[in-house]
């Protein structure tokens, strides 16, 4: 073993930058709080949503490692958990987007309701207290699943316990239906009732395979950051990357699949309830960004995640990952932003960079700080004779 | 119950093995093919394969009357056009589904105890699409053109209108059974030269000869040989999923209230899954005990579809919710009446709730462990299963079809004697398809199995199921 | 004597067949096969296969379908019989996404089946392999190695003397 020191130094030193930008990025979006409050909640909303997504996916997947086993989780475990440990920090940075629920939402400014039958309807369920019970709700469920991950994850390592893999396994089913539904209900009342007359019953299962999307190309990201140092150094073999890479192609078509099938059923359908929301996307340059998406997020990468030699290039799948993660970004903006603008060029505003850089790196900091809490692979998982000894033996 | 004594032994979940001890390449060979080769017919094949073919011929007869006499054999009438005919072949097919998904998903997954159940399950596939395949032709008024569904010049000058589902259905259904035909007999190609080489009689070793094609086993064409498979997989894997989504599309397309929601091709496919593990189950019970295949098809082989039968039950259960939520949360009046009002206390409201029972509550019980290896109890939930599934079917088309937009056009759906035959007709085909299947053919894939054993008996290194053999070269990540 | 196939070396496990096949190589013998009852791993690369074209024609193949499904669909959609169906633009695409697929599929899915039918020369009623009364067991539970009498190098007892060093069960002449 060489000395690990330099490794977690080189983290702490990258912790320290990370909020140190992320502390400026916010102080200096806050600034739009007084110039510009409408446009500060948008884009707080579009930055706080795709952070967000990151650590509720890494939550997902990790419940799927415990359920299926592979060392294709064995080796990004602890990444994920220690993206899972910034929920609380999330939680934290909610709080702003409260103060401006009349900015965001039409159903919660009194006046609209009031002229609106459909939103009268609605109240019963899209209005601020009970939104905000939800949310208590929804961080409680993500937190208190993050919690226990964390604490068997660290008995596990401790004393190897064998009862306790079966315990995360046993966590693991119930949790995940947890999740579902938080993250579907979630994804209603924070990014759907945007628009309130508009409903589609797929835009939960959207959001879900788009955070595990989005959590699985951080994750890949992260692991080869890390490959050369201890411990992953010792373990990883191009068949993890393999692995990570047929999922990460798996996600990649479920993503257009569904984003297809809703597309296909309410252009098919032309209703006047639904087509809206895709007759707002398809116009004033928004329909460019959705030509980008689907080449850059969906055609690229399935062509280039179908050749084994760049799902066995460390380097390349994580430029890969890299690029499917601003695709991510693009895609939360693309569901977003056009609520608000008719126009892509009014859209743009300094403050989404701004608060992304300031939500993110606060987020980083927080991620990179937990990283280092718990050694970078499990000690004692059971799955690691299966997983690392085949490498070494074969 | 060795499995779960096991268990409580070591305090964790251990893994049981995917074959029973003490096999050899040899004694699966000899083991598997007895049951086509030797075995003499019993008398139980006798009387189930009878009581099949009697089914089988109620079809015929339901058939040939409904082409004499014309759809007003049964009950479809406006306004609900669409019956038993459309709800058998959702159901069928969907039943179809769990096929593919064994021998395709399953093996790019790498889990190894597919391989027992992956020929039964494939064989499965095709018979019931094969009778999925008979409802939308038989259900058409004039079936003998049902060849204007291709699309080919015509001296009408006509095409097919690709706008509409139902042209889309023709490829996917069509599609499907044929890449599921070839992906079976391609498996079946070592087997069938197994079978030849094993075969005592004349007749056997020039059918089996002749089914096999020559296959030698050399080991260019092994490694051929596998990559067509896996190749294969991975084209069946999203075609499986297109399938059950084009038949969603049929009705989601529409705009009818209770048909035109979102979520309907992921929901399908979820429950085509659950209907179709459901059905590998009702098969593979029975088969165990019969052919005493306990060693191949273990508990292990019963709780890993039980957690895939509760998994995918758990996504239609999270279908019913969103459908029921959003219908609430539109205001859509029409989408609240079809969906919340009239399934839930309408005329047909039993069938909703029987359905809830079936798909939603009963499934609960496979979370605990003891239900999932308790084989009696799996049956039960698995028969309980696919009546589920085929209310949910009677859910979706008929409750969403008699209530139109307008009082004066609703009306009531009565099946009659017709729809009932043709139905228990068509599970007469399929059960006289599976009966022949296991007199004919191994019912399990000797070679597959055979590698399996040779693997634990010599811990010879067995090419992996996708192709990461340049990984065991143990790389070093240099970036 | 008549011309011989080859002569055929008979072995209990998969290791044996491999070692020998092995053996066989690095001497310098090239017109080889070897025959198992289920696949066995590094054994195709043991007697020389280096890779296949399989994948390359599976995707001309989608390619193909992809291609001509949609092309089927616009032609007949807007050149040939362009019809009016609910005020949907005569090239609809997201309606031809469907029917593309699905023919992707197929033309692939047939590409592999014929595709690889076609490279292992199958179907092949006749091969000089099955003269061999043992070969029965090719398919049940034992290894075959066949060194070929085309090969530069083979000769009838240098190679029989030279396979009975691999220490095989029984080594037959192949007749044709």
């Amino acid at each position: 073993m060489n000395t690990p020191e330099p490794v977690s130094l080189r983290l702490t030193f990258f912790q320290r930058r990370a909020w140190l930008v992320g502390v400026a990025g916010l102080l200096v979006g806050a600034m739009g709080l007084v110039l510009n409050p409408a446009q500060f909640f948008r884009s707080y909303l579009f930055a706080y949503l795709f952070w967000l997504s990151i650590a509720v996916g890494c939550a997902a997947i990790v419940m799927i490692y415990h359920l299926v086993g592979g060392a294709w989780g064995f080796v990004i475990r602890r990444i994920l958990e220690a993206a899972t440990r910034t929920l609380p920090v999330l939680a934290v940075l909610f709080i702003p987007l409260l103060f401006g629920l009349s900015f965001l939402y039409v159903w919660a400014r009194p006046e609209a309701v009031a002229a609106d039958p459909l939103l009268q309807h609605k109240s019963v369920y899209l209005n601020v207290p009970f939104f905000l019970l939800r949310a208590v709700l929804y961080f409680a469920v993500w937190i208190g699943i993050a919690h226990f991950l964390h604490k068997w994850s660290l008995a596990q390592d401790r004393t190897g316990d064998p009862t306790l893999a079966r315990r995360l396994e046993t966590l693991s089913g119930p949790g995940l239906v947890l999740y579902g539904g938080a993250v579907t209900f979630a994804a209603v009342d924070w990014a759907m009732s945007l628009d309130p007359h508009w409903f589609s019953t797929i835009y939960g299962i959207l959001w879900i395979v788009g955070q595990v999307l989005t959590a699985l190309a951080f994750a890949i990201l992260v692991l080869r950051l890390l490959a050369r140092q201890e411990p992953f150094v010792q373990v990883l073999t191009p068949s993890h990357f393999h692995d990570l890479g047929n999922l990460l192609l798996a996600f990649v078509m479920l993503w257009a699949y569904v984003s297809f099938a809703q597309f296909l059923l309410m252009w098919s359908g032309n209703l006047t309830e639904e087509i809206p929301w895709y007759i707002r996307r398809l116009h004033g340059g928004w329909q460019e960004v959705g030509i980008v998406l689907i080449t850059y997020h969906f055609a690229l990468p399935f062509v280039l995640l179908l050749i084994r030699r760049v799902k066995q290039s460390p380097l390349v799948l994580a430029a890969l990952a890299a690029g499917v993660l601003v695709m991510r970004l693009i895609d939360v903006y693309w569901f977003i932003a056009p609520e608000f603008h008719p126009t892509v060029g009014g859209a743009l505003h300094l403050s989404d960079a701004l608060l992304l850089v300031g939500i993110g790196g606060v987020w980083v900091g927080r991620f990179v700080g937990q990283l280092q809490k718990l050694p970078m692979l499990p000690l004692r998982d059971p799955q690691e004779e299966a997983v690392v000894a085949r490498p070494e033996t074969a | 119950m060795a499995y779960e004594g096991q268990e409580r032994a070591t305090g964790i979940a251990t893994v049981p093995p995917v074959v029973g001890p003490g096999y050899t390449p040899r004694s699966v060979n000899e083991k598997i093919s007895a049951i086509v080769l030797t075995h003499p017919t019993s008398r139980g094949w006798l009387v189930g394969f009878g009581i099949s073919f009697l089914l089988l011929l109620l079809l015929l007869y339901s058939v040939v009357y409904l082409f004499a006499v014309g759809l007003g054999i049964w009950g479809i009438n406006q306004p609900v056009g669409w019956g038993f005919d459309i709800i058998n072949f959702v159901w069928w097919i969907g039943i179809g589904h769990a096929g593919t998904l064994i021998s395709a998903i399953l093996l790019l997954l790498r889990q190894e105890w597919r391989t027992s159940i992956n020929r039964f399950a494939e064989a499965m596939t095709l018979f019931a699409v094969a009778c999925a395949g008979i409802f939308p032709l038989i259900h058409l008024g004039r079936p003998w053109f049902f060849y204007w569904l291709l699309p080919y010049p015509n001296v009408m000058g006509m095409w097919p209108q690709f706008r509409s589902p139902l042209v889309w259905d023709v490829f996917a259904v069509s599609t499907y059974a044929t890449v599921s035909l070839l992906f079976w007999y391609v498996g079946l190609i070592p087997d069938l030269a197994a079978l030849r080489d094993r075969s005592r009689s004349r007749v056997g070793r020039v059918l089996y000869g002749m089914l096999a094609m020559g296959w030698r086993g050399s080991a260019r064409h092994w490694a051929r040989y596998q990559t067509a498979y896996l190749l294969l997989a991975g084209l069946a894997t999203p075609l499986v999923v297109s399938v059950h989504t084009v038949v969603s599309f049929d009705f989601a397309v529409g705009i009818i209230p209770g048909w035109h929601a979102t979520i309907f091709p992921p929901y399908f496919v979820a429950g085509a899954i659950f209907a179709g593990f459901a059905m590998v189950l009702l098969i593979a019970i029975p088969l165990r005990k019969f052919y005493q295949l306990e060693d191949f098809i273990t508990l292990r082989h019963l709780d890993n579809m039980a957690k895939v039968l509760l998994a995918t039950g758990l996504v239609v259960a999270y279908g019913y919710m969103m459908e029921t939520f959003m219908a609430w949360y539109s205001g859509s009046p029409y989408e609240h009446y079809a969906v919340i009002t009239n399934r839930m206390t309408g005329p047909y409201a039993p069938l909703y709730w029987g359905l809830i029972l079936c798909n939603v509550v009963t499934p609960q019980l496979l979370w605990s462990r003891r239900a999932r290896v308790n084989v009696p109890l799996l049956f039960g939930v698995a028969l309980v299963v696919s009546v589920g599934m085929w209310l949910e079917r009677f859910m979706i088309i008929v409750m969403s079809l008699h209530r139109d937009f307008l009082p004066s056009a609703w009306g009531m759906y009565y099946p009659t004697v017709w729809d009932y035959t043709t139905y228990i007709g068509t599970i007469g085909l399929f059960l006289s398809l599976l009966f022949l299947f296991v007199r004919f053919l191994p019912m399990i894939s000797i070679f597959e199995m055979q590698e399996l054993v040779a693997e634990e008996e010599h811990g010879a290194p067995r090419r992996a199921a996708t192709e990461t053999a340049p990984a065991a070269e143990a790389v070093r990540v240099s970036g | 004597m008549a011309r011989i196939y080859g002569l055929l070396a008979e072995f209990e496990t998969p290791a044996e067949l491999l070692a020998a096949a092995q053996r066989a190589r690095d001497a310098g013998y090239r017109h080889m096969d070897a025959y198992t009852p289920f696949p066995v791993e590094g054994l195709a690369e043991a007697i020389g296969f280096r890779r296949t074209w399989l994948p390359v024609i599976v995707l001309v193949g989608g390619i193909v379908g992809c291609v001509s499904g949609y092309l089927l669909q616009y032609w007949t959609s807007v050149v040939d019989y362009p019809l009016n169906i609910g005020g949907r633009p005569l090239h609809s695409w997201p309606a031809f996404v469907v029917v593309t697929f699905e023919l992707t599929i197929l033309f692939a899915a047939l590409a592999a089946v014929l595709g690889m039918l076609a490279l292992n020369g199958l179907p092949m009623p006749y091969h000089p392999v099955f003269n061999v009364p043992r070969f029965a067991f090719a398919t049940r539970d034992r290894f075959f190695l066949c060194l070929e009498a085309t090969d530069p190098q083979f000769d009838r007892e240098e190679t029989r003397r030279f396979l009975e060093r691999s220490q095989p069960r029984q080594v037959s002449e192949v007749e044709y």
